[in-house]
């Protein structure tokens, strides 16, 4: 369900820094997962498997890290799909292991581990960023920080447009399923079920934003002038910390980078 | 119409344009989920960036490819690289609904070869290099399936990703033509290429 909140006041002092400071983080932070993935340990990327931790510790100092490890679950799927089928599905290198019908080649791990994890650390940091921050902060933050003021209704208004079409959807296909459209039996049964849900919400859906252009302009939405605002975000104070913090360390992974380039 | 309309992009985005953008997206969010509870084993979530880049023209498609995948990124992630795919469906879409390739069934035809290859050739790529192969998705299976007797990576991908997504743009063609057809033409009309869908007189 949206609920309507006008201030957002938070305690934790990493979840209440600026939306756009944390939006740097996470570049900085996959900037680095990107550079350590290409350091090799015994021909293997191992050094982003402990830079993977920095996520969890980094969530639990916002205090989100029980929501963080739920959301993470999915793309944990994903990651453990990716390595397993890289690892034995793809030949090259020097055989590694071998035991049954599994053989381990040292190509498809490498790439098995530098793509599993390195998915992991920049899903990893965006769902950190979601969860500390509400969609409506960060295009507030945007649009101070001079993003149009129609792109950011843009973000709002679909975050608010998918909880609302959602719950439609359920109504229409009740709805279509009182009236006998078969939701159930095989594929073209089902498929066939699919247009008599989608069609009428899609119409109604396009109906009402004709009307809701009516609304808008008449309340000035298009009007060139300063707009005023029911939600502010402020600075917490520790932002410049934050950011010095991100540059060393994005520095020192990147000299270190460099200097095992140069050293041989 | 014999003269020629010059398109700016800033003309596109009128305010119903700007509106249709959130409605197309949750549409696009809606078909997956919807898709997914029916048991279909093909992902229809690009249905509101076809009708959307159908009425309103291709940057309008474009934008509506970017923000789906921006807002459904935030729970899985993963859709933040296929950002390019949906881009690329949103402008081919709607260039040829500019062109009113929309009109007739041969027409409908070489759009929807069009349109499918576009996201063949997009979305390979991305599978290929960023995934290395698999999504997790339904058709992983066949393709890892098809990696597994050892052809070569990029023709399992392409196989087994092409014969879904020609599928799934069929699909949603005629679901946002039918939609098209059915919203009255006074509405129809205020959006940029909605005269191409009206019955001339």
């Amino acid at each position: 369900m949206w609920i309507e909140k006008f201030q957002i006041k938070k305690t934790n002092r990493v979840a209440a820094l600026y939306p756009t400071t944390k939006l740097w983080i996470v570049f900085f932070y996959s900037v680095c997962s990107l550079l350590l993935s290409t350091v090799n340990i015994m021909g293997i990327p191992l050094l982003i498997i402990p830079w993977f931790l920095v996520l969890p510790i980094l969530a639990t100092l916002s205090g989100v890290i029980s929501q963080f490890l739920k959301a993470m679950k999915k793309a944990a799927i994903i990651a453990i799909f990716i390595f397993l089928v890289q690892t034995f599905i793809i030949p090259g290198g020097d055989l590694l292991f071998h035991f049954g019908i599994l053989y381990i080649y040292s190509d498809g791990l490498h790439t098995g581990v530098s793509l599993s994890v390195s998915i992991l650390n920049i899903a990893g940091a965006f769902v950190w960023l979601f969860q500390t921050t509400e969609m409506k902060e960060l295009s507030r933050a945007l649009e101070d920080k001079g993003m149009n003021y129609k792109a950011s209704y843009i973000l709002l208004s679909t975050m608010q447009m998918i909880d609302l079409m959602g719950r439609n959807s359920k109504i229409i296909m009740n709805a279509q399923r009182a009236r006998g459209v078969e939701t159930q039996g095989n594929l073209f049964v089902r498929a066939k079920a699919f247009f008599p849900s989608m069609v009428p919400l899609i119409l109604s859906a396009i109906i009402s934003s004709d009307d809701r252009a009516l609304a808008l302009s008449s309340k000035g939405f298009e009007i060139k002038c300063k707009k005023t605002h029911i939600l502010n975000v402020e600075y917490s104070g520790n932002e410049t910390l934050a950011m010095v913090i991100c540059i060393i360390i994005t520095s020192i992974v990147a000299i270190g980078r460099v200097l095992l380039w140069i050293l041989p | 119409m014999t003269e020629k309309k010059k398109h700016s992009i800033k003309d596109d985005f009128t305010l119903l344009a700007l509106l249709i953008i959130p409605v197309a997206v949750a549409v696009n969010f809606v078909g997956g989920q919807l898709a997914s509870l029916l048991k279909l084993p093909f992902y229809l979530d690009t249905i509101g960036t076809i009708f959307g880049a159908m009425l309103c023209g291709p940057w309008v498609g474009a934008v509506i490819g970017l923000v789906t995948n921006l807002v459904t990124g935030i729970a899985n992630p993963v859709n933040f690289a296929f950002i390019p795919v949906n881009v690329a469906c949103g402008l081919v879409t709607g260039y040829l609904s500019r062109r009113n390739m929309f009109s007739t069934w041969w027409r409908w035809l070489i759009a929807m070869i069009l349109m499918a290859a576009t996201s063949i050739i997009t979305a390979a790529p991305i599978i290929v290099l960023v995934y290395g192969g698999v999504t997790g998705g339904g058709t992983s299976i066949v393709t890892a399936t098809l990696m597994a007797t050892g052809t070569n990576i990029w023709l399992s991908v392409m196989g087994s990703d092409g014969i879904f997504t020609v599928i799934d743009r069929i699909i949603s063609f005629f679901i946002s033509y039918f939609v098209i057809k059915v919203v009255p033409e006074r509405t129809v009309i205020k959006f940029g290429c909605g005269e191409n869908f009206i019955k001339k007189k």
